[in-house]
């Protein structure tokens, strides 16, 4: 579960709109028309791009803000794992065809559906050379067991009995009941191992620029100057053989500002950076020595119903709503193309190619997206008074949010819903997710929102009644994903997730609002990066490389 | 009034100020709403055990005053506390931003007053046409708000022409000069514009005054009277106005220092707020409200320097 706003981009907005206008000068042609779609093949989404074959002394890649913090078990939004992606790692990892492979462990066993043996690879080591034992790894899972944990992920680790050490290299998980999801979600930041000797030496400070990083990724925390950059040199010890970086040094800039960012990106003063909003600018980079990649994503685009009363807490109105909203213009006119308009939270990006994701694209094709006004005209005759008003919480100075909800209010109006929207400033839009007098007097907002790992269920487990996102205790499908999760066999557990599915696509807790391909922007100089949603769990730095 | 008695002064009358506005401003982040706990916890919220926890630990939940004067005697042990956001210290926090605000805001105080006089003598002193065009271009610089300014130089000098860097504060030295040159031209415009109104202004009224008649009708050099009897005169004026623009400087740095993303106060200063990191927003106002008072000082000194007629202290 995992709920990832967009509160930490301080962004200044005017600045961005006024720079898409002024900026665009030069040698920048043909942006004379109104809309500037994208050239995107949303069909096929890359996961990687052509690995980059000359060594390269230095990389300067940009984040969207400045990270919070570097220990794995704090790390939950697109900064902070873009970096810790190429620093820790678990005892499996994501892969940019958002697979699992094994890393820090040699094998997996679940001798049964409530045990997991973890057997170490040898020969793996921290960047000060101690090697990757057994009492690290109790260490690293271990303290996020439990209420009391101050983790991020939480979650995954909510069945987990113990952990313990049963062997030199081998560590055994012992769960109070079967639970698909861990095993799965220690693939992500949440089962980065990290030294126990340093973690325990810093305290408080594990991962702050004073308390520093140990573990055992292909690269190693070099410096972070705070409000300046985070600096990574390559680990060349690194036990895979395979990811052994080309890049020498790896800089991150904080350039929250889009209309800057885009900017550095054209002038080369920054290597690359991963978008998951389409920047107001970005088409200008088309012109420019940058090329963009749009890559597989687990995120997507939605609105949150968030009160237990009023016209939209009642799913009909949800129904109507979805069914006179036109996806297709949102991704034309919202996401300058880049957005494919989806009937389910959870897309193809979440099916793996088996048995099981054969299903859940058998129920993603029998939905329509198509807008009907008709059905959603007769949907709202069923429902009788409708003349409350709809608010809206909007994020101020960004495009994306307000583009969405006039277009939304548009979709009411034709039948016949009164819409109106409230402007939250962005820094303070945060509060929405953790304070409900912040969300008085709103009836709903909008979000994106990613799962962590292949598996549609890791999204909708938010809809369990407790879930700390669900606001509205929405509790229509809590059967079905308890069962999901307690099915470790991936075509049974995905009969369960769809029928969860079918229940939450016809209550519309949140309604879908199209999926968002990952945007990867990379001077024409370098290549390799990972162009998947991989990037935040899986050393995606590890393969650029120059190119001639 | 003597030195000493004068620097006393300015200390006592600093702290006061110091303490005033430390309340104010605890007042201000207690009274508006939000919470520092969505940063803690993390974008997922945390667990009701998680959140009693961190409560606990920050003394969230603790009335005003006790919270306030904890803050306070943490302060005068010389204490800044920690962002709660960060979990850094304070001063750290501090200590890595402050230079490039000093440099930043240095540069351009140097281009404020090297342009702003420059072009204010010019104007006054040639008159006509150079009169004209000067004060459009004034007019132009000081309704042009700083982040336009700011996009331009940008697109033009750093996109375009590729001659400046588009962000970042640099590496020291030659390099830091280099990549704070666009920061400190956007910063300076509307000061620079301003302050050569000014001085464009008080030559011309010191140009007609009796004494500088005089000198003219004496015969004396032109170079001469402009330096020794108009200037002279002119320079209480514009000191003020100079004293008065870094003041403001330090809130168009926080414009500045995000459109080129600088690493400085200003722009540390804007995410404390908007995070309620409260230990961080408090030292950072307290930095500035020192840089004013003792701007504001350094100010008063220069007029006995200029005019000696003019007594340390005096509120002339």
């Amino acid at each position: 579960m995992s709920q990832r706003s967009l509160t930490l981009v301080g962004v200044a907005a005017v600045a961005a709109l006024t720079l898409s206008a002024c900026a665009g000068g030069g040698s920048a042609s043909g942006g004379g028309g109104g809309g500037n779609a994208l050239d995107v093949d949303l069909s096929s989404l890359a996961t990687t791009t052509e690995p980059g074959t000359q060594p390269v002394a230095e990389v300067t890649w940009n984040l969207p803000y400045e990270p919070l913090s570097l220990d794995p078990m704090l790390t939950f939004n697109y900064a902070e794992n873009t970096v810790d992606a190429n620093l820790c790692e678990g005892l499996t990892r994501i892969t940019p065809d958002l697979g699992i492979e094994n890393a820090l462990a040699e094998s997996v066993e679940t001798p049964d559906d409530t045990t997991y043996v973890y057997t170490l690879r040898a020969g793996t080591t921290f960047w000060d050379g101690t090697p990757v034992t057994a009492d690290d790894v109790v260490y690293s899972l271990g303290r996020q067991v439990g209420a009391e944990s101050a983790t991020y992920w939480a979650d995954y680790f909510q069945n987990v009995a113990s952990v313990e050490k049963t062997g030199d290299m081998q560590v055994t998980v012992k769960m109070t009941q079967p639970d698909a999801l861990f095993a799965q979600g220690m693939s992500s930041a949440a089962g980065a191992i990290v030294s126990k000797a340093a973690a325990e030496a810093a305290g408080e400070q594990f991962g702050t620029p004073q308390g520093g990083l140990m573990c055992t990724g292909p690269f190693q925390l070099d410096s972070w100057e705070p409000g300046k950059a985070i600096t990574l040199v390559r680990n060349e010890a690194y036990w895979d053989q395979n990811l052994i970086p080309k890049v020498e040094k790896l800089s991150f800039s904080f350039i929250a500002d889009e209309s800057t960012a885009v900017n550095a990106l054209r002038s080369g003063d920054v290597d690359g950076q991963f978008f998951y909003l389409p920047p107001a600018g970005l088409s200008q980079l088309q012109n420019s020595d940058a090329t963009i990649t749009f890559g597989e994503s687990y995120i997507f685009w939605s609105l949150r119903a968030i009160q237990p009363e009023g016209t939209f807490s009642n799913p009909k109105v949800r129904e109507a709503l979805l069914a006179a909203i036109d996806q297709q213009a949102i991704s034309e006119v919202v996401f300058q193309g880049a957005s494919i308009p989806s009937p389910v939270l959870t897309g193809p990006a979440y099916y793996a190619d088996d048995e099981a994701g054969a299903l859940f694209q058998e129920a993603f094709d029998s939905y329509e997206v198509k807008p009907d006004i008709e059905k959603a005209k007769a949907l709202l005759a069923e429902v009788g008074d409708v003349s409350e008003p709809i608010v809206l919480g909007v994020q101020g100075s960004s495009a994306v949010h307000e583009q969405t909800a006039s277009l939304i209010q548009a979709a009411g109006q034709a039948i016949g819903l009164t819409i109106e929207t409230k402007v939250i400033p962005v820094e303070q839009f945060g509060n929405l997710y953790f304070d409900e007098t912040a969300r008085e007097g709103l009836d709903g907002f909008f979000t994106t929102y990613y799962g962590n790992v292949t598996d549609p269920l890791d999204v909708y487990t938010t809809f369990m009644p407790d879930s700390s996102n669900n606001f509205i205790g929405y509790d229509g499908a809590a059967q079905e994903l308890t069962e999901a999760r307690q099915t470790l066999d991936p075509v049974e557990r995905a009969e369960y997730t769809i029928a969860a599915q079918e229940k939450i696509t016809r209550d519309l807790p949140w309604l879908p609002m199209g999926d968002l391909p990952v945007i990867l922007v990379q001077n024409n100089a370098i290549s390799g990066a990972t162009a998947s949603s991989a990037y935040l769990g899986y050393p995606w730095a590890a393969t650029i490389g120059g190119v001639e | 009034m003597s030195i000493p008695a004068f620097l006393l002064r300015r200390t006592g009358s600093l702290l006061l100020v110091l303490l005033v506005t430390s309340f104010v401003v605890f007042g201000l982040m207690y009274l508006a709403p939000g919470s520092p706990l969505s940063f803690v916890l993390g974008p997922r919220g945390g667990t009701p055990e998680q959140i009693a926890r961190v409560t606990e630990q920050y003394h969230l939940d603790d009335p005003f005053f006790v919270r306030y004067f904890a803050w306070l005697g943490d302060i005068v042990q010389g204490q800044l506390g920690d962002s709660i956001v960060y979990r850094q210290g304070v001063s750290d926090l501090i200590g890595g931003r402050i230079g490039t605000t000093v440099a930043l805001i240095a540069l351009a105080v140097i281009i404020i007053a090297i342009v702003g006089i420059g072009l204010g003598l010019l104007a006054s002193l040639r008159g006509g046409w150079t009169d004209q065009i000067v004060t459009t271009l004034a007019t132009l610089g000081l309704a042009t708000p700083t982040f336009v300014i700011g996009v331009a130089l940008i697109s033009l000098f750093a996109v375009g022409l590729g001659w400046f860097p588009t962000n970042g504060s640099g590496g020291g030295g030659i390099d830091t000069l280099w990549h704070l040159a666009l920061p400190a031209v956007a910063l300076s415009v509307a000061s620079a514009a301003y302050l050569a109104r000014i001085t464009r202004a008080s030559v011309l009224e010191e140009e007609g005054r009796e004494h500088v008649q005089t000198a003219v009708a004496r015969g004396l050099r032109s170079s001469l009277i402009v330096r020794r009897h108009v200037l002279r005169n002119a320079l209480i004026p514009i000191t003020t106005v100079m004293g008065l623009t870094i003041a403001t400087l330090i809130a168009g740095a926080v414009v500045v220092e995000n459109v080129f993303a600088l690493d400085g106060l200003g722009s540390l200063l804007v995410r404390a707020i908007l995070q309620r990191d409260f230990a961080v927003v408090q030292a950072v106002i307290l930095v500035l409200v020192v840089a004013f008072v003792v701007i504001n000082a350094i100010v008063d000194f220069l007029y006995t320097l200029i005019d000696p007629r003019i007594q340390l202290g005096s509120t002339r």
